[in-house]
């Protein structure tokens, strides 16, 4: 007991002795209330069976689909910085917040800085969480090989989100643990990019050795060693580290579990097509996706807005979302002729002249905000009546695909060199552009070239179109060296090298950490 | 509590109103027979002879005054008359002659103010008598207002409580006294006839006797930890003894938002919008179908009806006193739809079973109903002017596209959400009490409380309206209907119990030469619990009417979407306390407090801790070395210092762990439960510690006309509990960590004195300085505390703005090159000071530009009497804070502009203030003394003339008082504040200050009229 007041203890208890020892003695239980309604970490009724902490790594999966974490930031730092997407909506919607993130330079009181690193932050919070409990949780009974895949699991997560972060802000500081009293310890200084992939390294290893091949069906979509696998090897290629991004992603082609996807027998769907409606979630193609539902009485709550914020911005039966991240013209001049990738990326809406049809064949209605919307998360309109939500929730997203393993594998065959890497190379990007042929001979000819310039070219041509709207731009854009100049060439001149590269550390953060982090270079 | 001490109670007691009425019956029809003389002295307190004394014989014209040996002589008409002594300072006297020839009285110093008890916990004690720092408002003065919420009418009338009102219908108002020692809650504890309370938005203000707000830790120590941030304790009316009086109060009244926030109209809107586009480089907007020039502000505000009304009838007998209350309340918004009404019902019971004890109870009702508007007022700030209303009764017009998806229409929200909710609330607080005097000096008091609140919500959601969207460019005029909205019927009902039980011994007697001692000792437990639920069900196939009678969930098939919550609550307090008042000869005062205290907020080994007080004061014009002191009646010289324990506003349960299991992972369609901490456990969380010290002086100077008080304060908090928003993790953290202290002066003052016997007058004005000041903000802790624009830092006031000062607009390239810049700054945008001086504008340029919290707040009164009339003026302000406009720094869309973009950069040499207007400029944007602008104000809070009937004029109608008064409250103020009120906005600590469209607190004219029989 503290004691403000030792002089007048005494005195205290003199005053009404009988009166208090009556009183005290019941007390001791009157002031014992109970949480209402709430568990206590220990009086949780802990399952037991094959999954003892899931309820722990869960929480993880759930921060996948925080908006903070895979909406709106997320699609502002990753697409329309890039060349190939416009910021979409109406010209000032979104503020400075959206137009920053679109023309540059972004400023450090910029919100979606900010919301993206209190979001990667919340995920490796819950990752933490994960490995103490697996760590110090006594009431659980577990075997040392759930253990491990426990912490597996939540190291892959981990490690993806320092991925996001080192891209996003070069410097952050490494969390890997809870502390005890956080306001004395959690204050980190950042550690350098360096430091920070090896981190990432060693937890996605971590991960490639404990996680399982595959899950039992009712945890379809749950990270695998091939996800991470493929991870490591877009770590390893964003290092520049060859070798291991070529032998990596060649795990992952012939692990067995992977390949384009397969439209259903019988139907008229083109495998690319399939690959990005509702029911071509978590395909063979499928390596990690973050996981949506809905249903009518949770429309949004098991869901993520991700679809919602890019989808058309009309009125009435046509108001689905917010219409940001639109496909450039860039992006559109950027498909060879025939490619069908282009109508199934890019939604064009009608003009008075050309009707805008989308991929379920409605019509769109004239005098949309914008010309284009992405349409690789187009809904489809017989679940949003069964949900009774046009606002597309239920919409997984695809983090990581067999084709983009595929085309890293190229790009780190090609440059590692080599003629029969360089051929190795060919052969790969080949089969994701047989893939897009769909059939038709007449389109996406063969690349035939031996010359390890001309392949790089044709490969980084090929990742753009594949991958168009899938996050991948600007971050290739910056590991390629190219971004000034490729932005620069679509008008985005106040991007300037050395600087925009990377996002401003958050001045919120800066503050709230007394200046312990400190600003990137430029800003 | 508060009574006034005259020893005539047992004159009164036989004198019913029925009595009175026969009396003056007779006085009328006798008055020429009985005639005959009555002479006497009137003497004072110390047996002086008092000059100047006016009499009168109750109920008949003239009278007569006492010369200077204090001697008189009246005429009386009979053996039943009734003698009034008055005199300026003094109370007044009646007395029923008898048979006799000579009546002497002596005057006691007026319902002497000082004389009059004020509650200091679990007792009370004269005003005269206290060392700490309690000031006390009247009833009368509460009751005279025509507020809905009693709370109200103290603002600006008592030296360092600071009221802010809410317009909005039903609203209670925020309440600070000295300044804010807790970043959790600064809200004072009410103690409503000895039960604790968040709030008395219950009470009648008809049945308020007093108020009496204990402001120093020296008079709050007693109360305990819920204490801390002061106590506002009032009293509540009780019948007098021997009398039955039935009191009318009625006000009507109508409310009126004098200050718009002035947006700019269509064409307007036109040329700033285009402006807007030019400077983005982005295409023209084609206007050509958007014709109109709406003013939404004035469609969704009105001017809108108040009326209050209470019946009180009270009743005092030999044995029992019955005091019983009724009280009705309607209450419109400004904001259209919006309406309150209140009943309130009490019944207060004592009874003496013998003359050493008593027993009895209270009961208080309190029904609420309260239909919101369902429609925010920045809703209508934001639409953009140039839209019309509606086609017809179901078709309105849709904002432009560049507000299209983030604005409605505010009239088509507000008639969609009309009269869709059904807000009920309930409430009963009940006492009961025992009181037992024994062996003559000792008095055992047991009282139990329960308070039982219970509120039940329906809510319905209607089909959407069609909408009209205006052809822009390509887009051609289409009408949509949202055709995947379905109707929903909602219900939520939550309830809450409180117990409280206070048992006190208390022991009163003088002792030989002059020692006077008064102590008490005892104990009090309060129990809180509490349990909502709620549900709602969406219907797919039917669409359900807009009728209340179908409202509920099961109107709706259950294999209906539907979604369904509950939840509750559990906390207890415990404590035992004790305090002696001693005074020797009235002349040398001494009171000391002790306290334990327990709460179920912390773990078992943090539970209990101690708090106490001690003050000490001397009455210097009691001393014999002060008899020949001319002018000065009554000095006293206070001092107090004071230690209370803080706990309000934290959790439960914060220092054991707790779990979310609110998440969920999903895997393909199968969703599967995810469980996390809640927060970040801190086992060693503990009380707040408040210390304080508080000095003054009370003074009553030239015949007791001017009284002046005096006081200064210093005020400490350690061990500040603070939630802490840690970087890198998003679990709340709750612990010990820091100092505050609040240093100020408080200074009131009056003057009252009468031109003549018709004419009094009465001035008086009251002033408070408050300093805050974070002295430590965590010795362990490296985090500093910042919301959004308000820092809390070690050396700075709480909660203060922190950000860049403007000290222009860059006028051209040439103007920016010369100067310190952000970045990427370009002509147009503003300039910020180089606080640092290095050249350059960067975060560390940001400075301190002010407080959310007015250190200076005042307040003055102006009484006038003259005969029948009476006038006050009541005025009040504040002083030196800063109000954040943060509804101009939306910029999430296009939004309709403030008048002040008028004036924005257009080139240069067009403004140095506005910036260009282009909303993706984010330097603009950041936070600096451009969205800042001076909170000071001075109000004319009240104005009122009114009239009692004289006592003739009543008589013949059985009514023994009667006043009818015109008031306005809020009628001018003097401020530069551009939102809807200049009132500061406190409601928030850390974050204080933000004007985010606030609802507009009207000005209100009213009549009303008080009677009593």
């Amino acid at each position: 007991m503290k004691n403000n007041f030792p002089y007048f203890r005494n005195i205290s208890l003199g005053i009404g002795a009988l009166v208090m020892i009556f009183l005290f003695s019941g007390c001791k239980k009157f002031l014992d209330t109970q949480r209402q309604g709430e568990y206590a970490a220990e009086d949780y009724p802990y399952p037991g069976g094959a999954g003892p902490y899931d309820q722990f790594i869960f929480g993880a999966y759930n921060e996948l689909r925080d908006f903070n974490v895979h909406v709106f930031g997320f699609l502002h730092a990753t697409s329309i910085r890039s060349d190939d997407a416009d910021k979409g909506s109406t010209p000032a919607d979104g503020g400075a917040n959206s137009l920053e993130m679109d023309n540059f330079p972004v400023s450090p009181t910029n919100g979606f800085a900010n919301s993206l690193w209190t979001g990667y932050y919340g995920l490796i919070n819950q990752t933490n969480n994960t490995i103490f409990e697996v760590n110090n949780n006594t009431e659980i009974e577990a075997t040392e090989d759930i253990k491990q895949q426990t912490i597996a699991e939540a190291r892959f997560i981990r490690g993806y989100a320092y991925f996001m972060l080192v891209r996003l802000y070069g410097r952050v500081p490494i969390i890997d643990t809870l502390y005890s009293d956080p306001a004395a310890q959690n204050n980190v200084p950042q550690s350098s990019p360096a430091e920070i992939y090896a981190f990432i390294e060693n937890d996605l290893n971590y991960a490639v050795n404990h996680l399982p091949v595959s899950w039992d069906p009712k945890f379809v979509g749950r990270v695998t060693k091939g996800a991470a696998q493929g991870m490591l090897a877009k770590v390893y290629l964003t290092q520049e580290k060859w070798a291991q991004a070529m032998a990596m992603a060649q795990a992952v082609m012939t692990s067995g579990q992977y390949g384009f996807a397969q439209p259903p027998a019988g139907s008229n769907m083109s495998s690319y097509d399939y690959l990005f409606r509702e029911e071509g979630e978590n395909s063979r193609e499928s390596l990690f996706e973050v996981q949506a539902t809905a249903t009518a009485t949770n429309p949004q709550d098991l869901g993520i807005q991700y679809t919602q914020v890019q989808s058309i911005r009309g009125s009435g039966e046509w108001n689905f979302g917010w219409g940001f991240n639109t496909p450039s013209e860039a992006l559109a001049n950027a498909y060879e002729p025939g490619d069908p990738r282009r109508a199934r990326t890019i939604l064009f809406t009608s003009t008075p002249t050309t009707p805008g049809v989308t991929i379920y064949g409605e019509t769109t209605p004239l005098g949309l905000p914008n010309p284009r919307y992405n349409q690789k998360v187009y809904s489809n309109p017989a679940i949003k009546a069964a949900v009774g939500s046009r606002s597309g929730w239920w919409m997984n997203v695809r983090i990581l695909r067999y084709a983009d393993v595929v085309l890293m594998f190229a790009e780190a065959a090609n440059e590692l060199g080599g003629a029969a890497n360089i051929a190795a190379a060919r052969e790969a990007l080949n089969s994701v552009r047989a893939r897009a042929r769909a059939g038709n001979n007449n389109i996406l000819p063969d690349v035939t070239t031996d010359d390890q310039n001309e392949l790089r070219a044709a490969i980084r041509h090929e990742r753009r179109v594949e991958m168009a709207m899938e996050h991948e731009r600007f971050f290739d854009l910056v590991r390629w060296g190219i971004a000034q100049e490729a932005l620069h060439a679509v008008g985005k001149t106040a991007f300037r090298e050395g600087r925009d590269e990377l996002l401003p550390i958050p001045q919120t953060q800066i503050d709230l950490s007394n200046g312990v982090l400190t600003q990137n270079p430029g800003y | 509590m508060k009574k006034s001490s005259t020893p005539f109670h047992a004159v009164r007691f036989f004198r019913t109103q029925r009595f009175v009425f026969l009396v003056f019956s007779l006085l009328l029809t006798m008055v020429s027979l009985a005639q005959r003389t009555v002479t006497g002295k009137v003497t004072g307190m110390a047996g002086e002879p008092m000059a100047g004394v006016s009499i009168q014989v109750r109920g008949e014209a003239g009278g007569t005054s006492t010369n200077t040996e204090g001697n008189y002589s009246i005429s009386v008409p009979s053996d039943t008359s009734v003698l009034v002594f008055s005199f300026v300072g003094f109370s007044t006297q009646e007395v029923t002659v008898g048979n006799r020839t000579v009546v002497n009285v002596s005057l006691s110093a007026a319902a002497s103010e000082l004389n009059t008890v004020v509650v200091v916990g679990y007792g009370t004690q004269r005003k005269r008598d206290l060392t700490g720092s309690i000031s006390s408002v009247n009833g009368d003065e509460i009751a005279r207002l025509p507020n809905t919420n009693p709370i109200a009418s103290l603002q600006g009338k008592v030296a360092g409580l600071t009221v802010a009102n809410s317009g909005q219908a039903g609203a209670s108002p925020v309440v600070r006294i000295r300044g804010i020692n807790s970043t959790n809650t600064a809200n004072p504890v009410y103690v409503v006839d000895g039960i604790l309370q968040d709030n008395i938005d219950y009470l009648n203000p008809a049945d308020i006797e007093s108020i009496d707000v204990l402001k120093d830790p020296s008079s709050i120590a007693i109360y305990g930890l819920r204490a801390a941030n002061g106590v506002i304790a009032v009293t509540l009316k009780k019948a007098a003894r021997g009398r039955t009086v039935v009191n009318l109060q009625s006000s009507v009244g109508v409310q009126r938002v004098q200050d718009r926030i002035e947006v700019v109209d269509a064409a307007g809107f036109r040329r700033l919008y285009e402006a807007q586009l030019r400077n983005l480089g982005a295409d023209t907007f084609d206007f050509r179908n958007y014709t109109a020039n709406t003013n939404w502000q004035d469609l969704v505000l009105r001017n809108a009806i108040i009326n209050n009304n209470n019946l009180s009838i009270s009743s005092s007998g030999e044995k029992t006193t019955t005091h019983l209350s009724l009280g009705y309340t309607y209450q419109d918004g400004v904001l259209r739809n919006n309406n309150f009404k209140r009943y309130l019902a009490r019944l207060s019971q004592d009874v003496r079973i013998t003359s050493n004890i008593r027993v009895g109870g209270d009961i208080n009702g309190t029904h609420i109903i309260n239909n919101p508007a369902g429609v925010s007022v920045t809703n209508a700030l934001w639409a953009a002017p140039i839209v019309p209303v509606q086609a017809d009764e179901n078709t309105y017009y849709a904002m432009p596209s560049f507000q299209r998806a983030q604005v409605g229409n505010p009239i088509a929200n507000l008639n969609r959400n009309d009269r869709t909710s059904i807000n009920r609330s309930y409430r009963v607080i009940g006492s009961l009490f025992a009181e037992i005097k024994f062996a003559r000096s000792f008095t055992w008091k047991s009282v139990v409380y329960g308070d039982f609140s219970y509120s039940t919500n329906r809510d319905y959601s209607p089909l959407p309206f069609r909408f009209i969207n205006l052809g822009e460019g390509v887009a051609p005029t289409t009408t949509t209907f949202d055709n995947t909205v379905r109707t929903s019927a909602s219900q939520s009902q939550s309830e809450s119990r409180r117990f409280q039980q206070d048992h006190t011994l208390s022991f009163d007697k003088r002792i030989g030469n002059g020692h006077s001692i008064n102590a008490v000792a005892g104990f009090t437990t309060l129990y809180n619990n509490s349990s909502f639920i709620n549900g709602t069900r969406r219907d797919t196939s039917v669409n359900i009417p807009n009728n209340p009678d179908y409202w509920y969930i099961n109107i709706v098939n259950q294999n209906n979407p539907g979604n369904f919550g509950g939840g509750g609550g559990e906390s207890a307090l415990a404590g035992a306390f004790g305090r002696v008042s001693y005074n020797y000869r009235g002349r040398y005062l001494l009171n000391a407090t002790l306290r334990t205290d327990g709460s179920s907020k912390f773990a078992p080994g943090r539970r209990w801790d101690q708090s106490g007080s001690i003050g000490l004061g001397w009455v210097v014009t009691d001393e014999d070395f002060f008899n020949n002191v001319k002018g000065i009646d009554f000095l006293k010289v206070r001092g107090a210092w004071g230690l209370t324990n803080n706990s309000n506003g934290i959790p439960d349960n914060l220092y054991r762990p707790g779990i979310n299991n609110a998440s969920s992972a999903i895997f393909g369609d199968n969703v599967f439960t995810a469980i996390r901490p809640a927060y970040i456990v801190d086992p060693n969380i503990h009380y707040e510690v408040v210390r304080g010290l508080d000095l003054g002086f009370d003074l009553r100077a030239l015949n007791r006309r001017l009284n002046a008080e005096v006081t200064f304060y210093n005020r400490t908090t350690t061990d500040i509990l603070t939630t802490l928003d840690i970087p890198n993790d998003n679990r709340s953290f709750f612990t010990n960590l820091g100092k505050i202290t609040n240093k100020g002066v408080e200074i009131s003052a009056g003057w009252n004195d009468a031109f003549n016997r018709d004419f009094n007058y009465g001035i008086s004005a009251n002033f408070s300085y408050n300093k805050n000041v974070v002295n430590a903000i965590g010795d362990n802790l490296n985090f500093q505390i910042v919301r959004g624009p308000n820092l809390t830092e070690t050396g700075r006031s709480i909660g203060y703005f922190y950000g860049y000062r403007q000290i222009g607009i860059y006028q051209s390239t040439a103007d920016l090159a010369k100067q310190p810049a952000l970045a990427n700054s370009l002509p147009g945008d503003i300039a910020y000071e180089d606080i640092n001086g290095d050249g350059v504008i960067t975060p560390a340029d940001r400075t301190y530009l002010g407080t959310p919290f007015p250190p200076y707040t005042f307040g003055g009164s102006i009484n006038l009497s003259y005969k029948g009339f009476d006038f006050l003026l009541d005025g009040q302000g504040n002083a030196g804070n800063k109000i954040f406009t943060q509804r101009r720094t939306s910029n999430f869309a296009v939004l309709n502009y403030e008048t002040n973009r008028l004036n924005a950069w257009t080139g240069p040499g067009t403004s140095n203030v506005e910036p260009i207007l282009d909303n993706t400029r984010g330097n603009n944007f950041l936070f600096s003394s451009y969205y800042l602008e001076p909170g000071d104000y001075f109000r004319i809070r009240t104005l009122q003339i009114g009239y009692n009937f004289s006592n003739a004029m009543l008589s013949n109608i059985g009514i023994t008082k009667a006043r009818i008064y015109l008031s306005g409250q809020n009628i001018k103020s003097w401020s530069q504040v551009t939102g809807y009120s200049p009132e500061p906005l406190i409601g928030s600590i850390l974050q204080g200050g933000a004007d985010n469209g606030a609802y507009p607190v009207p000005a209100t004219y009213s009549v009303g009229l008080n009677v009593t029989f």
